[in-house]
């Protein structure tokens, strides 16, 4: 802003054009800064984990704190669980480990 | 009548008598009453002693000695009665109305009265001492007689003592029989105006004498029953007293044994102990006021010491202290065995002195008790200051057992004073928690507090913002709460911060809380019932859990408090534009010890994520500098992302949320836009959802003449910064590119419009508004006109709308579930208590949802149907509304 008219006398005359000169970036300037609000989701096409039935966005019965620490995971059939209780299933399983959905033979996506 | 009772007595021997006899006993008899009459009247003169004495022992040999000393009794009475009494009252005459009434008395009545009481005894006393030699002589005449007779017996003695007694008996019957009112009066206000001098010259002496050892003997002669009291002064030490203070004492001394000397022993004992009583009170009164903040009782004690003891041992011992020595063989007091250190005497002096001490004490301990708990509300309300106080009353208390009187009284001051309408609640609980502390000083077993306590709770319960207030409490005080509330507030955050640190300096001593499973069972163990519990065994952590305890008291369960607590928490965390929680942890951290860990999760989760973001915030700043080379989309506003953090929260875990849906500013959008892909690039298939009404925007507005800072709401900055291309704008075309209603319109650019930014001014054409943006000059005159930079940090508005929904909100969502069911309960019943309802809804909604709601808040989401009119209320059922 160091173009700012220093008097109200001059201010008069050119404070339009200088407006409008300063208009491109005046948003930046004046915005400081700007602190928003937003909710995370896992990008899953369910809500619940098929398995222990808890929402996506929250975790499995033995986490306490939902996101990084109670990731889902995908199989290849698409399917979508907590980790932790995917894990849990593919352990019990004595074979070749179905998925709880479709029975589809699991394998981890990618 | 004296010849008829001695014709009966002697009716035996009459017979026996010759007519010699007869007429000797009548002459002698009638020069016996006449030698009598003769004694008696004149004044100072015994010497008729010698003629009376003839005719006693005359009479004596026909055995007529009761005859003798009864009409000598009987004739000394009349006399006495005629002479002395009336003489001795009629003193007193003149002051019969102004002892009546107390206050308009003067000094100079004070000095006439002392005078005419001096006069008036000193009279009565010579009459009596007149009297009394007369009776001596007569005892002595029989004494003659007696040891002529009988040589070798030694009955005399107890004869003289019977008439003594006798007399004095008569003579203190014919006093009291003619008692003028006021003369107890009269005797009273003399102590009392002797004892206040008294006093004063003690009070004026105590600061320099108060350790000289001064020689001069009380003059104490005059009565020579105690020849060693005068030493003993010298030998205590606690008499100091000079000229002007002994001369006082002997005075009042003298009245006293002249007062006991016509048999007023226990009035005059009345009047200085009521005298004494009057300026101790007055002396508590005065030391005591109204100021809580120092101790008072030791300076009571002293004064005792000082004043009314010193003046009683000086009493006591110039008097002799008979009486006091007769009573206290029988009763034994048992603080009266103990050594008496400070008077060293006889024993009977010192056991006076003694009970006298613990009359005074206790009398002091009552009376300060008194004064504060009629004053406990006041001292309650300034508490820890005002802790002497507390402390005094809590020693009173202990003496003298009076707990009830204290719960009465404060009750009843709570009932007037407190739980009224104008009272705020924060006060109310604020009170609550010094009533608590003070309480638990005064009892530490909790019985009174939990008396006291009762009404406030049920008072508290009846009230809408009891448990938002609570929650205020428990976590303001933080020093980020600039509005004012500040001292009202810290106190339970104080509470849990000294609870948390006496359970620190626990753990060191006994290894308690080393590890966290520990903690927690020493949190599940807790539970709120904490009045029950025994405080004695309890150390000073699990009185401070009390406090809390007793509070969550108040709401019932802790569900409640920790669900407000949450909103509370989410409110202010959302508000945030760094990221600093510290303060908000350590309160969590707090409110964990205290209500668990299970309960506080969801809590801890928002704390989470605060967290959480901070990091990932920092990340995606951190990849900028990679992103801006390979992405095209950011070239112009990949530097600008720095302006933008986020709070990226688990919506599962918080409160709801209000949503609002407008439109932001295009470069805003694309930054969010921005924000959100590289997000989804960092925490792969997670993706971001903006709440675009919730966040902080720190605007800097810059004007020709001024630059003006804010901190606003994402559309407030949204309305401002289309203000930037377009100056002035029509409402409706406004709203139309902010994507808000016209009326959401209107009352969030009141904002703008309140700060002097945006003038608002009717458009001509048709209705709505046209919105200005006003620039520099306009309103230079706000600012003072100086020109240069001029700063405002502005609060965030105060529209009053949360961006978490209330508590209140919740559950009335939660409550329409249900709100078929009781439709149609009505429709079929007709009307239904609220009992009914509740039961019925108990029963038949088992299946998800549960109903699981309190009666209270069926009752609330009841009373919501009633005022939206679409049920009706009357006689304690609810009806459909038709």
């Amino acid at each position: 802003m160091g173009t700012r008219p220093l008097s109200d006398g001059i201010f008069f005359t050119c404070a339009l054009p200088s407006y409008t000169m300063l208009k491109e970036d005046e948003i930046y300037r004046s915005m400081i800064s700007w602190h928003a609000v937003a909710s995370w989701t896992w990008d899953a096409q369910d809500e619940t984990c098929g398995i222990c039935r808890m929402a996506f966005d929250g975790c499995c019965p033995d986490c306490k704190l939902p996101g990084d620490d109670c990731p889902l995971i995908w199989g290849s059939c698409n399917h979508a669980f907590h980790l932790h209780c995917i894990l849990k299933w593919v352990n019990s399983q004595t074979s070749q480990a179905h998925c709880p959905m479709c029975r589809r033979e699991w394998q981890f996506k990618e | 009548m004296a010849d008829a009772t001695a014709a009966v007595c002697n009716l035996a021997i009459l017979e026996a008598l010759s007519g010699d006899a007869v007429q000797e006993i009548s002459e002698s008899y009638v020069g016996f009453c006449a030698a009598t009459e003769s004694l008696l009247s004149g004044i100072g003169d015994l010497s008729a002693g010698s003629e009376m004495a003839r005719h006693v022992h005359r009479l004596c040999k026909y055995q007529l000695h009761s005859l003798v000393w009864e009409h000598f009794l009987t004739s000394l009475e009349e006399n006495f009665e005629r002479n002395g009494a009336v003489k001795f009252w009629q003193h007193f005459e003149p002051y019969r109305d102004i002892s009546i009434s107390e206050v308009d008395r003067s000094h100079v009545c004070d000095d006439q009265i002392q005078e005419v009481l001096c006069k008036a005894l000193e009279e009565i006393s010579l009459e009596n001492q007149y009297q009394k030699k007369c009776l001596l002589v007569l005892v002595d005449a029989l004494q003659t007689y007696k040891d002529q007779v009988l040589p070798a017996k030694c009955g005399a003695v107890t004869k003289k003592e019977f008439l003594l007694s006798k007399y004095q008996l008569m003579i203190s019957s014919v006093l009291m029989a003619s008692l003028p009112r006021h003369f107890p009066e009269i005797l009273r206000w003399y102590f009392k105006e002797r004892l206040e001098e008294l006093s004063a010259t003690m009070a004026g002496e105590s600061t320099d004498h108060f350790d000289s050892q001064e020689n001069d003997e009380m003059d104490v002669d005059g009565n020579n029953r105690m020849p060693s009291e005068s030493s003993r002064m010298d030998i205590d030490g606690g008499l100091h007293g000079d000229f002007s203070e002994n001369k006082l004492i002997k005075n009042i001394g003298k009245v006293v044994s002249d007062l006991r000397g016509i048999g007023f022993i226990s009035m005059a004992e009345d009047a200085y102990a009521s005298a004494i009583f009057l300026l101790l009170k007055a002396k508590v009164n005065d030391l005591a006021g109204d100021d809580f903040r120092s101790s008072v009782l030791d300076s009571i004690k002293e004064w005792i010491q000082a004043v009314p003891l010193h003046f009683l041992h000086a009493l006591l011992s110039f008097l002799g202290d008979s009486f006091s020595y007769e009573r206290s063989s029988d009763i034994k007091s048992p603080l009266a065995s103990r050594p008496l250190s400070c008077y060293p005497g006889s024993d009977n002096l010192s056991e006076g002195l003694v009970r006298w001490q613990l009359r005074l004490e206790y009398f002091a301990y009552e009376t300060l008790q008194d004064l504060r708990i009629g004053k406990l509300f006041e001292i309650i309300v300034d508490y820890p200051e005002s802790t002497p106080a507390i402390e005094d009353l809590k020693r009173c208390l202990e003496y003298t057992g009076q707990h009830s009187k204290l719960v009465e009284s404060f009750i009843s001051a709570l009932r007037y004073r407190l739980l009224t309408a104008g009272a705020s609640t924060n006060d109310i609980l604020h009170q609550y928690v010094s009533t608590i502390k003070a309480l638990r000083t005064i009892d530490p077993a909790g019985i009174f507090l939990e008396a006291v306590g009762e009404p406030i709770r049920e008072y508290l319960r009846g009230r809408k913002d009891t448990i938002k207030c609570i929650v205020t409490m428990l976590t303001d005080g933080t020093g980020g709460n600039p509005n004012g509330t500040g001292n009202a507030s810290d106190s339970l955050l104080e509470e849990l911060n000294r609870e948390e640190e006496n359970q620190e300096n626990g753990a060191v001593e006994d290894n308690f809380n080393t590890d966290d499973k520990q903690a927690w069972i020493a949190a599940a163990c807790w539970e709120p019932d904490p009045v029950e519990a025994d405080p004695l065994k309890g150390s000073r952590s699990h009185r401070k859990v009390d406090i809390l305890g007793m509070i969550v008291g108040i709401i019932g369960s802790k569900d409640q408090l920790v669900n407000e607590y949450r909103v509370m928490l989410a409110e202010k965390l959302l508000n945030k534009s760094d990221y600093d929680i510290d303060s908000e942890i350590r309160t969590l951290e707090l409110l964990k010890i205290h209500f668990g860990e299970s309960s506080m999760q969801k809590c801890e989760i928002m704390l989470n994520d605060l967290i959480d973001s901070k990091r990932t915030n920092s990340n995606i700043k951190a990849t900028i500098g990679q992103a801006s080379q390979t992405s095209t989309v950011s070239e112009d506003s990949g530097n600008s992302l720095d302006i933008l953090d986020a709070t990226i929260i688990s919506s599962n875990f918080w409160p709801p949320i209000q949503e609002e849906v407008f439109n932001l500013p295009g470069p805003v959008d694309q930054l969010l836009s921005d924000y959100s892909r590289r997000y989804t690039e960092i925490k792969t298939p997670r993706k971001l959802q903006w709440k675009k009404n919730l966040g902080i925007v720190k605007l800097e507005l810059q004007f020709e003449d001024r630059e003006v800072h804010f901190m606003v709401a994402p559309v407030h900055a949204a309305i401002i910064m289309q203000f930037q291309e377009q100056k002035s704008w029509n409402s409706k075309k406004l709203a139309a590119v902010m994507g808000l209603p016209i009326d959401v319109l209107n009352r969030k650019i009141n904002f703008w419009i309140i700060k002097g930014i945006i003038a608002e001014t009717m458009d001509q054409e048709g209705e709505g508004h046209i919105y200005t943006l006003l620039e520099g000059s306009g309103d230079s005159t706000k600012n003072g006109g100086d020109g240069g930079s001029c700063e405002e940090l502005l609060a965030v508005d105060d529209e009053g709308e949360g961006s978490v929904a209330s508590v209140e909100d919740q559950l009335r969502k939660e409550m329409t579930i249900y709100e078929k069911f009781i439709m149609g309960m009505l429709t079929n019943f007709g009307s239904m208590a609220l009992d009914r309802i509740h039961n019925t809804l108990k029963m038949f909604c088992v299946a998800d949802p549960t109903y699981d709601k309190s009666l209270q808040q069926l009752q609330s989401f009841l009373s919501g149907l009633v005022s939206e009119e679409r049920l009706d209320f009357k006689d304690g059922v609810y009806y459909l509304k038709k």
